[in-house]
Formats: C-alpha cells, sequence, structure tokens
C-alpha cells in the first residue's frame, strides 16, 4: 500500500465543528426551540411588571437557558442524529476516513457552541426586558453552566436514538422525554411544593435542574463556585454514562423494521 | 495484485444464506458489473467489500486489504456510492464537495468534480433544491472527491430517468477512463453492457456466471431470427408459423442461412417486405433470464 499523509486529527475536527455549525445554523427547528420560543416565554413572563430584581429574574432566566439548551442540546440534536442516521447520512459518514469520534466530536462541540449562543441572547433579551444588569462574570458562570449542559445532554441523547427506530417516532419520543424533563426541573417556574417528595429528589439527579440551579446562583453572585458538588456529578454522570452508552450501542445504518427483514428473507427463500 | 479477491464467500442471517460460496477476482482498473434478481446476494456481497458486514466465512480482500479492519488510509482510497442516496439538504453541492475533501490525503478540485459530474451550475444551489437525478451526481462526486483507486457504485441510476442515466453514465466513464477499478451493481442490463468489461452474474447467492457482456450473450443459445409481421399477411409453412407470437417471428436458429432462406422464399412468394428483419445473438437480458430463471450454476 502507498504511503499517504491523512489530515491531522486537529483539522478533521475543525472541519466537522463548521460542518455541524452550518447545518444547524441553517436548522429552523434549532432557531425556533432554541431562540424565539425561549424569548418569547420570557417576553410573556415579563408581562407588565415595570421593574424585577435580580432576585426574581435570576431563576426565570436561568429556567429558559436551560429550556434553550434542552431544545438545542437533547431534542434538536437527537432528532437531526435519528434523521442523518435514517437518510444514510451517518453511514456515508462512516464509510469515509473520518473518524468516528471526529464525527461526535464535531456535532457536540458545534451543539455546545449555539447553545451557548443561545444562552448569550437570551441574557441580552432579557436585561433589554427586565432592567437586570448582571455581571460578566455571572454571565459567563451562567454560559459555562449551560454550555456542560448541553454536553450531558447531547451526550443522553446520543444514547437515546439507539431507542428510537424511525424519523417519524422520534418526535414523539423525544417529546415525552422533553418536556417533563423541563417542567418538572423548574425551567418555567419552581414546581417543588407541589411535586411528591421522592419525585423533587429525582430531579435533582436529571441533568436540567443543575443547569438552572447554576445559573441561578452566578447571576445572583457573579463569581465564585457556581455548582454544586452534587450538581456536578449530576452533571458529569450523565456525560460521561451518556457518552459509554452511545459507544455500546450507538449505530451508523438505518434501521431495518423486523417485517422488512421477514420480507427479504421471503424474497431470497423464493427465489431459492 | 487483484483490486479485488472474494473467495469460498458465505453470509447468513439466521437460517438463510444470503451468499454461498461466492469466488471472484476483478483485476485494477477493471469496470465489473454485479447482476442478479432481488435477494440474490449482490447487495449483501458489496456491503461486505465495502466493510459494512463481515462474513460469514470465507474471505474477502479489497486493494488487499480486509475491508472489516480497513482503518482511515483504506477507507481513503476507496469511493463509494450506497444504494440511496444520502445527502444533507442543507448544505450547497460545493459546501458538501468542500466537506469530504478535507478527508483525503490529495482531494480533486472542486471545480474539476463540479466539471465531472456536470453541475458547475448547480454548485451554490442547496442539495435539497437538486432533482434526484443531480443529487445522484452529487453522490457520485463525494465518492470520487478523494481520488479513489477502487469505486463501489451500488445501483448508481435506480430511479432516474433516462436522459440522467445517459449523464451518469457518461461521469462513470470519464472515470474509468482514468482507470479507476469500479465494482457496479444494476438491474439494467444495458447499463452493464454499456459500462463493464466483465459481468458477473448471481442468482441465489451463487455465481450463476462470469464472464463478458458479449461472452454472456453468445453463451445464452443459439442466433435468432426476428421479425414484426405486417398485418394481413398470408399463410406461413408451419416450421416459421410455430415461432410466431404477438405478431412477432421470433425463431432461434441453430441454421441461420436456411432459416433465413426459406423466410426470404415465402416473403418472395407472397410479396411481404423484410424491412425490420434482425438476426444476431440472443440479448444479454435473454441470456440474464435464461441463467437466473434456470438456476444455471456453471461458469460460462
Amino acid at each position: 500500500m502507498s504511503e499517504i499523509a491523512l489530515p491531522s486529527h486537529g483539522s478533521v475536527l475543525v472541519s466537522q465543528v463548521r460542518y455541524q455549525l452550518t447545518l444547524l445554523m441553517r436548522n429552523p427547528r434549532a432557531i425556533a426551540a432554541g431562540l424565539i420560543l425561549p424569548g418569547a416565554l420570557l417576553a410573556l413572563e415579563k408581562g407588565n411588571a415595570q421593574h424585577i430584581t435580580m432576585t426574581q429574574a435570576a431563576p426565570r432566566i436561568a429556567g429558559l437557558v436551560a429550556f434553550s439548551a434542552a431544545a438545542i442540546a437533547l431534542f434538536t440534536h437527537t432528532l437531526g442524529l435519528v434523521t442523518a442516521r435514517e437518510e444514510g447520512v451517518l453511514r456515508r459518514w462512516h464509510a469515509s476516513p473520518l473518524p468516528a469520534w471526529a464525527y461526535f466530536a464535531g456535532r457536540i462541540l458545534a451543539t455546545m457552541l449555539v447553545t451557548a449562543a443561545a444562552g448569550l441572547i437570551l441574557v441580552l433579551v432579557a436585561m433589554g426586558m427586565t432592567g437586570v444588569h448582571p455581571t460578566a462574570h455571572a454571565v459567563v458562570g451562567l454560559l459555562a453552566a449551560d454550555a456542560l449542559g448541553a454536553l450531558a445532554l447531547a451526550a443522553a441523547g446520543t444514547a437515546i436514538t439507539a431507542l428510537i427506530p424511525s424519523v417519524q417516532s422520534a418526535q414523539p419520543i423525544l417529546m415525552l422525554v422533553y418536556i417533563p424533563l423541563v417542567v418538572l426541573s423548574g425551567a418555567f417556574g419552581g414546581m417543588a411544593s407541589s411535586l411528591p417528595h421522592w419525585l423533587n429528589t429525582a430531579v435533582t439527579y436529571l441533568p436540567v435542574q443543575p443547569v438552572i440551579d447554576a445559573g441561578s446562583r452566578a447571576l445572583l453572585h457573579g463569581s465564585g463556585a457556581i455548582m454544586s458538588g452534587h450538581d456536578l456529578a449530576v452533571l458529569i454522570g450523565w456525560i460521561a454514562g451518556g457518552l459509554l452508552v452511545s459507544f455500546w450501542v450507538f449505530a451508523w445504518d438505518p434501521h431495518r423494521p423486523a417485517h422488512a427483514r421477514q420480507a427479504e428473507a421471503r424474497t431470497t427463500a423464493r427465489s431459492a | 495484485m487483484s483490486a479485488i479477491i472474494v473467495k469460498d464467500l458465505v453470509k447468513r442471517y439466521g437460517r438463510f444464506t444470503a451468499v454461498r460460496d461466492v469466488s471472484f477476482e476483478v483485476a485494477p482498473g477493471q469496470v465489473t458489473a454485479l447482476l442478479g434478481p432481488n435477494g440474490a446476494g449482490k447487495t449483501t456481497t458489496i456491503e461486505i467489500l465495502e466493510g459494512f458486514l463481515a462474513p460469514t466465512a470465507g474471505t474477502v480482500q479489497v486493494l488487499g486489504v480486509n475491508p472489516r479492519s480497513g482503518g482511515r488510509a483504506w477507507r481513503a482510497r476507496i469511493g463509494l456510492v450506497l444504494q440511496a442516496t444520502s445527502l444533507d439538504a442543507q448544505l450547497t453541492v460545493t459546501e458538501a464537495l468542500m466537506m469530504f475533501g478535507t478527508l483525503y490525503p490529495k482531494p480533486r478540485r472542486i471545480a474539476e468534480v463540479l466539471d465531472l459530474i456536470d453541475l458547475a451550475p448547480d454548485a451554490r444551489t442547496r442539495i435539497g433544491a437538486l432533482s434526484g437525478g443531480q443529487r445522484r451526481r452529487v453522490d457520485l462526486g463525494l465518492a470520487i472527491i478523494g481520488q479513489p483507486e477502487m469505486l463501489f457504485l451500488d445501483e448508481p441510476t435506480t430511479g432516474l430517468d433516462p436522459e440522467a442515466r445517459r449523464r451518469l453514465w457518461s461521469v462513470i466513464e470519464n472515470l474509468t477512463a482514468a482507470g479507476t477499478t469500479v465494482l457496479l451493481t444494476t438491474h439494467y442490463l444495458d447499463e452493464a453492457q454499456h459500462l463493464a468489461s466483465r459481468v458477473i452474474v448471481l442468482a441465489d447467492g451463487h455465481v450463476a456466471a462470469d464472464a463478458t457482456p458479449d461472452e454472456l450473450r453468445a453463451a445464452g443459445g443459439v442466433p435468432v431470427i426476428s421479425f414484426r409481421l405486417p398485418p394481413g399477411i398470408p399463410s406461413m409453412p408451419s416450421a416459421l408459423a410455430q415461432h410466431v407470437a404477438n405478431d412477432t417471428l421470433t425463431m432461434p436458429s441453430g441454421n441461420v442461412a436456411t432459416d433465413l432462406a426459406m423466410l426470404v422464399g415465402w416473403a418472395r412468394e407472397n410479396d411481404v417486405d423484410l424491412t425490420g428483419l434482425e438476426v444476431g445473438p440472443p440479448s444479454l437480458e435473454d441470456a440474464y433470464l435464461a441463467l437466473t430463471r434456470e438456476g444455471e450454476l456453471s461458469h460460462v
């Protein structure tokens, strides 16, 4: 075999991030669910109130930023992966000289960047609407928690693709995961008092509430440790668990339903 | 060294055997068509060669490498057009080509690929806005951007209109003229006849024939005299009449001169115009159908 120098892993990763960013920015679902909807909810929440204190605004802003993160990193990312798999796009990538890790790293890094950009826009919109003025440190802290949450959600979403057999079934399955997750985690306001104790406890182990808590803390305190050890451990657990499960169960090829496999077998048997 | 070596290949899905004891080699620079009806095992065979599937038994080498263990360097030497179009609709043609070009050590220039696939005027069009034939040419563009030594084309023209098929043929001809080894699966026999210098027919998971298109036609039986009969013709001798169906005489002929003399004599006596009379070997389609229907298992 002739010696050939393949492009470096770094250059391949950079071009993957650029490619995935292009796809995300041209995806109306990502823009609508990740930016326009949270922005509209922010405007509705503000309502006719003339002035909102930072103490009142922080959990609302952090909640909608987390909602945006879930829309982009869980819903859009997972649906996009299933669509790419079922349309054969993943199979083409898998057949190319692109290392598998670079595809996922590019896709997840792009998702984190878009999530952080959407979070920043939401904070700026909130500042304009509510009159609150968080420090630069506070905003950076919020966005760091947002990006870490996006990584956890994208890792979980990648693992979930193994349970989704088709593009048609992806939307309802993801809705069943995504809506309860953001609502119960308090993205639209605290529900703690109305939830059973066991459910309140369970929600703290899911990857959205730690983002809301850390975001609120960052906006209120501006600097220092914004994430509790428990919240950090939960997010790291989801990242590690999601990536590990994905490594074992992720499929590059389109899902073939059992009836299609049986029909193929019958064709083979008939021709015999 | 052969570009492809397949020896005693077997692939089973549960109790079904999709490919059984298939063996063949493909020389570098050769264009080989893999033909067969649905379920014959051609897609399974090509997917094993592409590295997507593991064989149950037997050995396979593509460019000297077992496809299942072929790494990035091996992948950079092959190009694939998959059975179904597989493209991101949101990208433009140029963006898709540029993206894939970054993966290869010596990619072709984008302008060169656009010329080869005849899509230069649509370079900035999003793939989602292209016709089926144009998307198939983008598929081919992505397959050739890395200047592959080996190209797998899995039913590249299925679903295309005749004009789009012809345009894709001409692209493939340009590539093969440059020495690229091509393995093509197709349902279209005219496509195999036009593009391939060798045809391997699979039937029921076996190699039913392995020959050039002309050899395959010649092996399909004796020459055939065919003639579309004009309306209101007079009665024919029974030796001719027994070969008439649907107003067409289709007569396998063991002795063309004798049979033609009989036909011409009858036509002269009855003042029948023989315009349209054809004599030739059975078509590739006839030969193929004979092989796949009769389960012929011997190599031609």
